[in-house]
């Protein structure tokens, strides 16, 4: 009895608020609902006729409704994301050419571990990624606090630094090509005028890394220096004001009340950074082709990857190569997760 | 109202829901964008009446082919698009209908790989030739050619036919799988001017790697006429240089190695005249602008200003029309790649077109081949897409004459290239013997060490594949 008079309460305040807020239509149906439940009041039993809607079959449609709009791109990523990550992990047990497969369990996994070329690219990719994030980070951070202190043109600041960024890597690295040419190149012509020893650049293989970490910071450092810039803007001018009563200069107010409070911003450049970093193909490719000219130099595990699979049609040692890239990025950004102390 | 907003939302989904399927769905029976341009309604769908009724083929086709008329950007010159042939088989088969399929260089090996495993076209265009045979997925040709009495094999300009030979599944004997259809060829090149100027004659017809050397080494330096910096020689230090380097070792009678199926491959890439041929090439880079390794320095070749005399390992495609198109077609001088004694050397190249095992029209397929071989399609190949025929009444014909200065000895490169193809072509020893090669050139290892590495690698790779 204590049940049902809590349900009639409930009911009750449905449909006042209902009423008043939705209209007549479905006030008059919670109504009918109301008198039915009042009617059966003496067999102790709640009965709700069919044609009646509730609020919670209401709710259910809506949420249905939503569900659908859902599928579609859903399907999408079983067909275009799961199912090739799935398959891609079986092919890792297979020698495979793409049609003809012989399983041959660990082998391939063996086979990518014991090879120096695959370490050699880890070390190529690490190296690249490492000094383009400790180049551009910094370096970012400090063109986002001057472009923050000017008073006039900001936007157009802005706007010059983050161009490289909407530029396709693809096309930039066709450019720095000629930028880094060893006898026409811009950075050449420069390093010789200024009396200082000129490089052949990417027909070595002691610089061609530089090269590509020069390519790797001027097109992500517009992204750096926007990400910044939002997080500047969003510190309370009334910290600055403070350490101003207090006497603080201004290189004190930037080290002790920008700096910390960045440090949100620079753990998500850091994790982000570095996973793409990890991944890097598309500019190496140009530049290197799929082995990564000259000898092996900037050649990363992205382009590994492709070497074996789509120019030699090792598809069970690519797919092997693909997982050992995710775990060492998983682990990776596990790693900088702690280090950086950046929740999930 | 709120069922109003429902069905509306619903009729929105089922919209979405349709596009998708449209956009997902095969292309039968529904015109497309490959068979755009083409006005004549019996060769829409099931085909019209004739011989050939109902029966139609997917021909996919790699490069420069368009569907329709268009204008070279080089060149400045209308060519025709493939419509026209589409008609003109097509009034030779009545009822058929053929469709093309055109894709670009780029990824050409994956693209094929997904095609033909679901079955998207009948008839290949497909440099991979080897790779795909031994899967099994393309037809043997044998039994076509030898129960066509109108086809002949002599038609094909020597050595064409036994390039593209390739090994089946279960076979140890190479068979025809593909007739040759795009020709191609290694070559050196020469800037004549430059030799005038330097007055130094103009490179034999066979020449040496002693010959090659020697006028590279006369024509480095301040050119005595412009002034200018000229380099006697240049080659690709990266992609391309493992092939310069095998063609070195079999100018003096060297060899990459034996073999044709993986399990029988040998290499021989430590060979006496593998290390001097890498030696060679280490001593012509001080003859050569810097920037080789990257593919950099040559950037004057083919213009007026050329600074470079002599370039190895060119094909038809990079020079050809190139040359003429800058006025340069007199200038330029083609001489063959180091040969042996057998008068055989350089990479053999270009595509063949395959059947698929799984074509639903073989015979129609198999008439397609022979049009794609034939002088109709061949002068086409060669006047409207830049690309060399593989025929030999390619000498007959107008448009050869024009370029004869060029062609004539591109046709010679193409009969005497090393045959069977190098099977290693794309695969890892390619790769690995590149990235010591460049290794070797840009000082990293010595030749000697280079090749060494190259072998064990190799072997390695080769242990583990089988």
């Amino acid at each position: 009895m204590i049940n049902l008079t809590s349900i009639q309460y409930f009911y009750q305040t449905q449909m006042e608020t209902l009423t008043k807020s939705v209209g007549k239509k479905e006030g008059k149906s919670l109504v009918r609902s109301q008198m039915e439940l009042q009617s059966n009041e003496g067999d102790q039993s709640v009965g709700i006729s069919n044609d009646v809607e509730t609020l919670k079959s209401k709710k259910r449609k809506a949420a249905i409704t939503w569900y659908i709009f859902l599928l579609p791109s859903f399907l999408g990523i079983l067909l275009f994301m799961v199912y090739p990550i799935v398959e891609s992990f079986r092919l890792s047990f297979f020698q495979s050419n793409g049609t003809i497969e012989k399983f041959i369990g660990i082998r391939n996994f063996e086979q990518v571990l014991t090879s120096k070329t695959f370490w050699n690219t880890v070390w190529n990719t690490f190296f690249i990624g490492f000094f383009q994030i400790m180049i551009t980070i910094p370096l970012g951070f400090v063109f986002a606090s001057l472009i923050n202190s000017v008073r006039k043109g900001q936007n157009f600041f802005k706007v010059i630094y983050f161009l490289p960024n909407v530029t396709s890597i693809v096309a930039a690295a066709m450019i720095f090509q000629f930028v880094l040419h060893p006898e026409m190149g811009v950075v050449n012509y420069a390093l010789d005028s200024l009396g200082l020893p000129t490089s052949t650049w990417f027909s070595d293989p002691s610089t061609s890394k530089w090269g590509v970490i020069l390519l790797a910071v001027w097109h992500w450092i517009g992204f750096v220096i926007i990400i910044c810039l939002a997080n500047l803007q969003a510190i309370s001018p009334e910290l600055y004001e403070a350490a101003k009563i207090d006497g603080a200069s201004g290189i004190q107010q930037w080290l002790f009340i920008t700096i910390p409070n960045m440090s949100g911003t620079f753990a998500f450049l850091l994790i982000t950074g570095w996973i793409g970093g990890l991944q890097r193909f598309n500019e190496v490719y140009v530049l290197g082709g799929p082995n990564g000219s000259p000898a092996r130099s900037i050649q990363t595990m992205g382009a590994f990857i492709y070497e074996r699979g789509f120019t030699g049609f090792e598809f069970g040692i690519a797919s092997a190569a693909t997982y050992i890239m995710f775990v060492i990025i998983l682990i990776f950004t596990f790693i900088n997760l702690k280090v950086s102390k950046m929740k999930l | 109202m709120l069922s109003l907003k429902r069905s509306f939302l619903l009729l929105s989904f089922a919209l979405l829901v349709a596009a998708v399927l449209v956009g997902c769905s095969s292309n039968d029976g529904a015109s497309n964008n490959v068979s755009e341009g083409n006005n004549n309604p019996e060769s829409e769908g099931s085909g019209g009446e004739g011989e050939w009724e109902g029966q139609s083929i997917s021909v996919q086709l790699i490069g420069d082919f368009t569907m329709e008329a268009s204008t070279d950007p080089i060149t400045g010159e209308k060519t025709k698009g493939l419509e026209v042939l589409k008609e003109e088989f097509e009034s030779q088969h009545p009822g058929a209908t053929v469709e093309f399929i055109i894709m670009p260089w780029e990824g050409y090996t994956e693209k094929t790989q997904a095609m033909i495993t679901s079955g998207e076209a009948d008839v290949y265009q497909m440099p991979g030739i080897a790779d795909f045979a031994a899967q099994g997925v393309v037809e043997p040709l044998q039994s076509y050619i030898e129960e066509d009495d109108e086809f002949d094999l002599d038609k094909f300009i020597d050595k064409q036919v036994d390039g593209w030979k390739a090994l089946g599944p279960d076979s140890d004997e190479l068979q025809i799988y593909g007739l040759p259809f795009l020709g191609d060829a290694r070559f050196i090149t020469y800037d004549k001017q430059l030799f005038d100027e330097w007055g130094v004659e103009y490179l034999s017809d066979y020449p040496t790697m002693e010959e090659v050397a020697e006028k590279a080494k006369q024509m480095t330096g301040k050119n005595p006429v412009t002034g200018e910096q000229n380099y006697g020689i240049w080659f690709r230090g990266d992609w391309s240089s493992a092939f310069t380097l095998i063609n070195l070792a079999e100018g003096q009678n060297g060899r990459w190695g034996t073999g044709f199926a993986w399990d029988e491959i040998e290499f021989e890439f430590d060979s006496p005249e593998m290390v001097s041929g890498l030696e060679w090439l280490l001593e012509m880079q001080e003859y050569a602008p810097e920037g080789l390794v990257s593919d950099q320095g040559n950037e004057k070749w083919l213009t007026q200003d050329n600074n470079i005399g002599i370039v190895l390992n060119q094909g038809p495609g990079d020079t050809i029309m190139p040359a003429y198109a800058q006025g340069l077609g007199d200038r330029i001088g083609i001489a063959q790649e180091f040969k042996n004694d057998e008068n055989q050397g350089g990479m053999f190249a270009g595509s063949p077109i395959t059947m698929a095992k799984d074509s639903e029209n073989k015979e129609l397929a198999w008439e397609w081949m022979k049009f794609a071989t034939s002088d109709v399609m061949q002068q086409y190949v060669f006047e409207e897409a830049n690309a060399m025929p593989s025929i030999k009444s390619v000498k007959t014909w107008d448009s050869y004459a024009e370029v004869e200065n060029l062609m004539a000895p591109t046709l010679e490169a193409m009969s005497t290239p090393w045959t069977p193809r190098y099977p290693w072509a794309s695969s890892q020893p390619r790769f690995i013997l590149t990235s010591e090669v460049e290794a070797a050139l840009t000082g990293k290892r010595s030749a000697q060490e280079a090749v060494e590495k190259a072998q064990k690698e190799s072997t390695e790779w080769l242990e583990n594949r089988n």
